[in-house]
């Protein structure tokens, strides 16, 4: 070893050390924010797997149940149709998210590649009804519900007023817009109607924010509660959240079957979120371009 | 030649402007109306002119729900800068770091009425928080902490920011992701460490994005219900100390069968949304000229 090398070997084995402090600083900071953002559902899981002997309450708290059992789940089950619950929940998320994703990617063609009058007053007047409350448009929607449209108590009533949303259509129009004039200029060439090129040329072009729409909407008709709370008094009819709204009122005192309940509603959109992880992130930030 | 009118634009818009108009559109005119009128949904409702407005300027539990609702448009400069560091913190190239994203955006799907009741077994008086506390020797007895009306909202607040970490955090690294290397480049060039780096690139870089999530974060704060409702079981909590606008509506609307005098609440719903975002964009925008 030279008398020239040796800084500079130090400098890069000082260099190096201060590369793996960081790193594990880093590694400690998510560490500690992953375990603050999973403690409550970990929690809420280990709970809902206690025995009768293991202590929901104690000093320091038992983590742990000693003997592992499924029972709350069983006797939350015995109690509350909650295989109805799951069903109404995906027949109510699968209507919502088809017929909006189609609805609204109608809509959103004419508004991206189409001149007509009146074209930019609607597009402002949609997009201003954005920042209504939701909860304002529950009064009228309640009368129309029980007296119009008579679907009061039945799952219609969730999937009809959410057909069509203004963030969707949004949404469809800046992605409609990045498909060249070219492709739809040809198209008409070949004497192709409007309605096909939409359906055949571009909406396979526009997919990924097809998907992008298709998650948003099935995310919020999943854990959609306020409105469901309001239309389904019937118990079978109920959805997942609902449900478990329901189960914590019969269970009050019983965490551990409370606990159970809070774990078989997330169970099933967690498992399509492992499945699906790529295209949610994309598709839930996707949204915001600027 | 005459230009004849194309149908084809209005046909393809029909649909959903017909969903639109029907159940929001139409909604705002009929709340409008029922503001006006005694209504209990079941039977007609009946001409009373500006009473329900005047009930509510008399009305106690009215300015506190509007109180508790402006106090919680605090989650949004909390979550912006929560997001923005959380953001900054996982866009680096570790092995994992995609396992920590994902782990992240967890309490977003989870939805927050499933949330909210795990939250609730975790503060309940037996909960896991006054286990570790006495555990650690940090209280001597057990706090009730949903049946303390000072408590009620920020735990609230605490929940919505825990459930909002995930998903502003991706909406903040997709932004930095957009921002070009160049930039970082000659901050360090110009003597930047590493903090003031993200404030002087970072920070402007992401202006779109913190506009989009000020806007996004104060709507979902003035319209916040699940929160409240699974946290105080449905009630609002000791003294309506966690009542909200959104709230006491749907307290007045469904509970008590007053839809009328929520229509009203419902307008000064309306009325402070409506200002909140025009000022909230405008100054957000101001913002961005003076680059």
């Amino acid at each position: 070893m030279t008398a020239a090398q040796t800084p500079a070997v130090a400098a890069r084995r000082r260099n190096r050390q201060r590369h793996i402090a960081e790193t594990l600083f880093w590694y400690v900071l998510l560490l500690f924010i992953a375990a603050i953002t999973i403690l409550p559902l970990a929690w809420t899981l280990l709970t809902s797997l206690k025995g009768p002997h293991d202590a929901i309450f104690s000093v320091p708290p038992q983590l742990l149940p000693q003997d592992p059992t499924l029972d709350n789940y069983a006797r939350v089950w015995k109690q509350l149709p909650v295989g109805n619950f799951f069903l109404n929940s995906i027949v109510v998320a699968i209507a919502t998210t088809t017929l909006n994703v189609l609805l609204t990617a109608l809509a959103a063609y004419p508004f991206a590649k189409m001149k007509f009058r009146g074209r930019d007053t609607i597009f402002y007047l949609l997009l201003a009804t954005f920042i209504v409350p939701p909860q304002l448009t529950y009064i009228p929607g309640f009368v129309l519900a029980r007296n119009v449209f008579q679907y009061y108590d039945t799952l219609v009533a969730l999937v009809f007023p959410n057909l069509a949303t203004v963030f969707n259509i949004f949404l469809l129009r800046q992605a409609f817009r990045g498909v060249p004039n070219d492709l739809i200029d040809a198209a008409k060439m070949d004497g192709a109607s409007e309605l096909r090129i939409w359906w055949q040329i571009l909406l396979p072009v526009i997919r990924p924010s097809l998907a992008t729409a298709a998650i948003i909407t099935f995310v919020t008709s999943w854990n959609d509660f306020l409105w469901p709370s309001l239309m389904l008094p019937t118990m079978t009819n109920k959805t997942l959240p609902v449900g478990l709204a329901a189960l914590q009122g019969m269970f009050a005192s019983d965490l551990r079957a409370t606990a159970a309940g809070i774990v078989m509603t997330i169970i099933p959109i967690l498992i399509l979120f492992i499945i699906l992880q790529r295209q949610f992130v994309r598709g839930m930030t996707g949204a915001v371009k600027g | 030649m005459p230009k004849k009118l194309n149908l084809t634009p209005y046909l393809f818009l029909a649909p959903a402007l017909l969903v639109i108009g029907v159940f929001i559109l139409y909604p705002i005119l009929a709340v409008i109306y029922y503001s006006f009128t005694e209504y209990d949904i079941v039977t007609a409702p009946v001409w009373i002119g500006l009473k329900n407005y005047q009930q509510l300027w008399n009305d106690e539990v009215f300015w506190l729900a509007l109180r508790n609702s402006f106090v919680y448009l605090l989650v949004t400069p909390i979550l912006i800068v929560l997001c923005i560091l959380l953001a900054i913190a996982v866009n680096r190239k570790l092995p994992g770091i995609n396992a920590f994203r994902a782990i992240y955006y967890v309490p977003v799907i989870s939805g927050s009425i499933a949330v909210g009741y795990a939250w609730r077994m975790l503060f309940d008086t037996n909960g896991l928080i006054n286990g570790a506390l006495l555990s650690l020797g940090l209280i001597k007895e057990s706090i009730q902490w949903l049946a303390e009306p000072a408590l009620t909202l920020p735990i609230a607040m605490a929940l919505t920011i825990w459930l909002g970490l995930g998903y502003y955090m991706m909406i903040f690294l997709a932004g930095l992701q957009n921002i070009p290397e160049e930039l970082y480049d000659a901050a360090l060039i110009d003597g930047c460490n590493g903090i003031q780096k993200h404030w002087y690139v970072s920070v402007p870089g992401l202006r779109p994005q913190i506009t989009f999530v000020a806007v996004i974060s104060a709507l979902a704060a003035l319209e916040v219900f699940n929160e409240i409702y699974t946290l105080t079981g449905g009630l609002g909590g000791i003294l309506n100390s966690g009542v909200t606008m959104v709230f006491y509506l749907w307290k007045q609307a469904f509970k008590l069968q007053h839809a009328g005098y929520a229509s009203a609440i419902a307008m000064a719903l309306l009325v402070i949304t409506l200002l909140f975002s025009i000022v909230n964009i405008r100054s957000l925008e101001r913002g961005t000229e003076q680059e």
